[in-house]
């Protein structure tokens, strides 16, 4: 059986949203029932805002890199969440009686796999899911190393393990 | 009393812990509490007018602070509050 089950117009979609924002990184949510993804939700990447890289799980290393670089610049290679946007995401999935089902974001440069980053966060995150009420989602990856060929795969993070989740699509 | 969560990139200012007690009547009496026995603390969750920064949310008891009255929402004993980081990852670093 699928772990996901996402419709071709949400991945073109997330795809679109990759694009869009190339060579920044994009970052959104999926929300659904039981794997089935329904809904589609952006977040602003706020990478660029002073002090962000500080309360993001970042590690010592990428903090000092993010420094160095200029705002637009550490949007290429990191992305932290507009948490407005999220709260009010959340707000909208919780109304449908839906829950969070994937946390996505793009790679502009990259392969579409965790980077050491993705999962020292994703691994410290895993706590605070409880905490507010939402299940620990899969993490889905979009690579444009391509551009004309974009990669997208799933996986789940738990406890700095790392393992695909399968994603199956449909036409819908 | 309130239960205050701390996440893990604000460890380093409440000497490693991940949870600290503090006696408040609201979101904004209890960051100055923390701030008082944490320094720093304030400046990491706020911005330069007090403002609550776009990459950080509070709940208190599993309810965004955004929803509720903000900095300006109420506390009561035992209420847990939870100081959420924004969501992040991003590409390996790169030389």
């Amino acid at each position: 059986m699928a772990d996901l089950v996402i419709p071709q117009s949400i991945l073109d979609q997330m795809v679109a949203h990759a694009r869009e924002l190339d060579p920044y990184e994009c970052c959104g949510l999926l929300a659904g029932t039981n794997g089935a993804v329904t809904h589609v939700y952006r977040i602003k990447n706020i990478v660029a805002l002073e002090g962000a890289e500080k309360l993001s799980s970042f590690d010592p290393a990428k903090v000092a890199h993010l420094e160095r670089l200029s705002p637009a610049e550490r949007a290429e290679i990191a992305f932290v969440m507009d948490m407005q946007d999220f709260s009010v995401a959340k707000k909208d999935i919780r109304s449908k009686g839906l829950d969070l089902q994937v946390v996505y974001h793009s790679h502009p440069h990259d392969p579409a796999r965790p980077s050491i980053t993705d999962i020292k966060i994703a691994t410290d995150y895993e706590e605070v899911w409880p905490k507010i009420n939402l299940p620990i989602p899969a993490y889905l990856l979009i690579s444009l190393m391509e551009k004309s060929k974009p990669d997208i795969r799933g996986y789940w993070i738990r406890g700095g393990i790392v393992t695909q989740a399968h994603i199956t699509t449909t036409s819908l | 009393m309130i239960k205050v969560r701390i996440p893990t990139p604000l460890r380093p200012l409440t000497k490693g812990q991940g949870e600290v007690d503090a006696q408040a009547g609201t979101i904004v009496e209890m960051i100055d509490t923390l701030n008082a026995s944490h320094p720093g603390i304030k400046d990491r969750l706020c911005d330069d007018t007090g403002e609550l920064r776009r990459f950080v949310n509070i709940y208190v008891n599993e309810e965004d602070i955004r929803f509720l009255k903000g900095k300006e929402t109420s506390l009561k004993d035992g209420d847990e509050v939870s100081i959420v980081p924004a969501i992040a990852g991003g590409t390996s670093c790169r030389t």
